[in-house]
């Protein structure tokens, strides 16, 4: 069952996530949709994110193929420019830095694609249209719980919640 | 290659040789005017002294072939490199025209072709055949000759013997009526520049910069 | 307070939203106007490429002339959007809010114009692919070593990474857009929205990554304009071998920036209505960091010169005279007074920081910087260390004309930006309602 709740501020939207945890609710199966970010659902549902961890080794992994590849073609044909030696690391630090800092730029783009779960098109569980000034509550609840989990989102202070049958 | 300056008269046959021998484009007068003629080398001219009293010094000035020349790091296309003989080489075919090494050159001895390069009739007929005319958008520069270089090595070694030396001649050096030109190799002691270098009158130009240039030019010490 | 809430964002929408809907003649007409003279100058880049690079008015000794000019001076001003919307994004600054995007955008257009000209300014445009590391019967790799493939790396880094950012922010504004929009722009921002919901699991992963992204964009852009700074620091020519380059161009940059988003900020405010979102003390607030780059450009100036002349070694010397009493003097004096006297004159006081004034200094200083960069490469090149090389450079109609097209083809870029999406991040306001 998919109960659809929609609030008019923040604090109603706060009790009632307090209110479905003390039920047994998780963050995966609460979602909150907005037009704009509403602080207390990003403090009280918890979003652990791998996105420093993918940069950061992004990065790393960037860094090193970019040090094999100019050490490889510097060595595959050698050609001596100004005296200066075949592979050195100052010569060619920028290059080395730069491709580090666009691994962890893309990490960081596709994690976010990634993470917002905007990569996964089809979606069984259909999502409310956003309206100015409202913020939508979404919990997938059990079947059996879903008159009293209405009751208590009516209590937290929904204007209105919607039922609907989860689609197999 | 030393040049020794208390015997060039600058009568610029040298220049004169290498335009023959190169292929080199000529400039028709306004393009000259706008500073885009060719001369790989050049006779530069310094005067001391006030009238009457003027000393002259003239002073052939082309590709120094510097051991750590600062033009071939910054090509990209590494379309200018120093080759395993020490010459630094400058291949057309590779250069996209960026130009970054005609900067870098602190004897401005680079030149580029602005546009396709044109010779009045009959002039195109007067080509030497072994070496390449340079398409528009390439950099260009004194070779010290490679392609007599080239020839001499190849013909000795098609008759089994080391290369002599003073035989290779690149145009300038084969033109000086004054015989102020000596071309050799500088990897052999005994060679005629070997003891010219480290004679008591060789100094190089702009040293200082750490270019590490080959031509040396010979002048009485003051 | 709901309805408190709904009407201030449905002004909201509608000031920022209103841009979007019709085309007013004067906007077509701004449009036509644009494309003609970016056009023209494409066909004069055409031109240039089918006679040669000698239709231009570069020669021996001075190979470089106004393509590297401009290309500086563009990369320049490309370190607007990225420099202070992401210093203002990491230091929470709340006047962040209508400057960010104007910025980000003219970020990435003046980047796209800039990565221009290195191509424009080659001697065989039509082969620039080779300096792409990609196996090739040449058996041949670029050179790493060289400062212009490190120029590339650079500006490909920059330009993605600002792209990025500028589209992060966006994604929420296109999915509100798609959902009041009919026709092609509904596919269009349908499909540019990527299927944004709002859920608070995008909501978390967008926060999370502008904020890294700010972090990154910043260390990337100091290193952009250190690069190109490079491509002369690290020739021997006279006064170009200068170990402040680096720094120097990079505080540069940041001046002229921020006086392209202060010309550009007032333009957009005047010509889009919004005048309740882009308020005088953002030209305020904006106008003291102009002031205080301004005097940070004066210090790098004052010690470049000092040093040179100080030092005294020849070559650097008859630079320097060049430059300060010779031909390019007048130039040199004209910089001066746009980038220091008159910015410290409208700047200094809080009196005299009226949008106007400020605007003023935006402009001059934009002259002022272009001087810079002219006097920066141009005296070095005519004056190279054997004085018989010595030469001047005068330009030609090509390359006034592809000059003038880029700035017609910055505000034709601009122009369709600002029809297509809104110059405000919406969303951003609308935080306040929810917090």
């Amino acid at each position: 069952m998919i109960l659809t709740a929609d609030f008019v501020n923040s604090q109603s939207v706060a009790s009632a996530i307090q209110a479905l945890k003390a039920r047994g609710y998780g963050a995966g199966e609460i979602d909150i949709f907005s037009t704009a970010p509403v602080e207390p659902a990003e403090v009280l549902l918890e979003r652990p994110s791998r996105m420093s961890l993918v940069a950061v080794v992004s990065a790393v992994v960037f860094c090193l193929s970019a040090v094999a590849f100019v050490y490889y073609t510097q060595h595959d044909y050698r050609i001596i420019t100004g005296g200066m030696p075949i592979f050195s690391w100052w010569s060619t630090g920028v290059i080395f830095y730069e491709f580090t800092m666009f691994g962890s730029i893309s990490a960081t783009f596709i994690m976010f694609l990634i993470e917002s779960g905007l990569f996964k098109r089809r979606c069984s569980i259909p999502t409310p249209r956003l309206e100015e000034g409202r913020i939508y509550l979404r919990v997938v609840c059990d079947a059996g719980d879903s008159v009293s989990s209405v009751e208590c989102l009516y209590e937290a202070g929904a204007a209105k919640v919607d039922e609907m049958e989860e689609q197999a | 290659m030393a040049i020794d300056l208390d015997r060039c008269t600058g009568c610029e046959a040298c220049v004169a040789a290498c335009h023959a021998e190169n292929n080199l484009p000529l400039s028709d007068p306004a393009e000259a005017e706008k500073g885009r003629a060719f001369h790989w080398i050049r006779v530069d001219r310094y005067y001391e002294g006030e009238f009457p009293d003027i000393r002259m010094k003239y002073m052939p000035v082309l590709c120094q072939q510097c051991e750590d020349a600062p033009c071939e790091p910054v090509c990209p296309t590494y379309a200018t490199y120093h080759n395993t003989e020490g010459l630094n080489v400058q291949v057309y075919n590779r250069c996209i025209g960026t130009r970054y090494c005609g900067n870098n050159c602190p004897y401005s001895v680079r030149f580029f072709n602005w546009f396709e390069p044109e010779w009045p009739q009959p002039l195109e007929l007067q080509h030497n055949p072994d070496v390449s005319i340079r398409p528009s958008g390439v950099m260009e520069k004194c070779t010290f000759c490679i392609q007599r270089i080239q020839r001499v090595k190849r013909d000795a070694k098609a008759d089994g013997r080391p290369v002599v030396d003073g035989e290779v001649q690149p145009a300038c050096v084969q033109s000086c009526p004054a015989e102020a030109m000596t071309f050799g190799d500088l990897n052999d002691p005994e060679s005629k520049i070997s003891r010219l270098a480290a004679s008591g009158r060789a100094t190089r130009l702009l040293e200082d910069l750490g270019t590490k240039p080959k031509v040396f030019y010979l002048q009485r010490a003051k | 307070m709901d309805t408190a809430v709904a009407t201030r964002t449905d002004n909201l929408r509608a000031t920022l939203w209103r841009p979007l809907a019709g085309f007013s003649r004067a906007y077509l007409a701004a449009l036509v106007l644009t494309f003609l003279l970016g056009a023209w100058g494409l066909a004069c880049w055409g031109y240039q490429i089918f006679r040669g690079i000698g239709v231009a008015g570069i020669r021996r000794p001075t190979m470089w002339g106004f393509y590297l000019v401009n290309f500086v001076f563009w990369i320049g001003i490309s370190h607007a959007g990225t420099l202070i919307s992401a210093i203002l994004r990491l230091t929470d600054a709340g006047w962040r809010k209508p400057v960010t995007r104007i910025a980000e955008a003219i970020t990435v257009f003046a980047l796209m114009i800039g990565a221009m000209f290195p191509i424009i300014h080659l001697g065989r445009p039509l082969v620039f692919f080779w300096l792409i590391p990609y196996p090739n019967s040449r058996l041949l790799w670029p050179n790493f070593r060289s400062p212009l493939l490190w120029d590339l790396t650079a500006i490909v880094t920059y330009l993605s990474g600002s792209i990025i950012y500028l589209y992060l922010p966006l994604i929420p504004d296109l999915a509100e857009l798609a959902q009041h929009a009919t026709g092609w722009r509904e596919r269009l921002y349908r499909l540019l929205s990527i299927g944004w919901t709002g859920s608070d699991r995008q909501w978390h992963a967008l926060e999370r990554a502008m904020h890294r992204m700010a972090g990154m964009i910043l260390a990337v852009a100091v290193s952009v304009h250190t690069v190109v700074a490079w491509d002369f620091a690290m020739a021997v020519a006279p006064l170009w071998h200068s170990t402040i380059f680096g720094p120097y161009f990079v505080a540069g940059a940041i001046f002229s920036g921020i006086a392209a988003l202060l010309l550009v900020m007032s333009v957009i405010r005047r010509l889009l209505h919004l005048e309740t979102y882009v308020l005088p003390v953002h030209f305020d607030n904006l106008g003291k960091l102009l002031f205080l780059m301004s005097l940070l450009w004066f210090y790098f100036t004052v010690a470049e010169n000092l040093t040179t002349w100080y030092g005294n070694s020849p070559a650097e010397m008859n630079v320097f005279g060049s430059r300060v009493r010779g031909p390019f003097a007048p130039y040199f004096w004209v910089m001066i007074f746009c980038n220091f006297v008159l910015p410290f004159l409208l700047l200094s006081s809080r009196r005299m920081r009226s949008i106007r004034n400020v605007t003023i200094a935006a402009v001059t200083v934009l002259i002022g910087m272009w001087l810079e960069r002219y006097l920066i490469i141009l005296p070095t090149l005519s004056y190279p260390h054997l004085a018989s090389a010595t030469g001047f450079y005068k330009p030609t109609w090509v390359e006034i004309s592809i000059t003038a097209s880029t700035f017609a083809a910055m505000a034709m870029f601009y122009l369709i930006f600002c029809k297509l999406f809104p110059a405000i991040a919406v969303w951003e306001y609308k935080n306040d309602s929810h917090r």
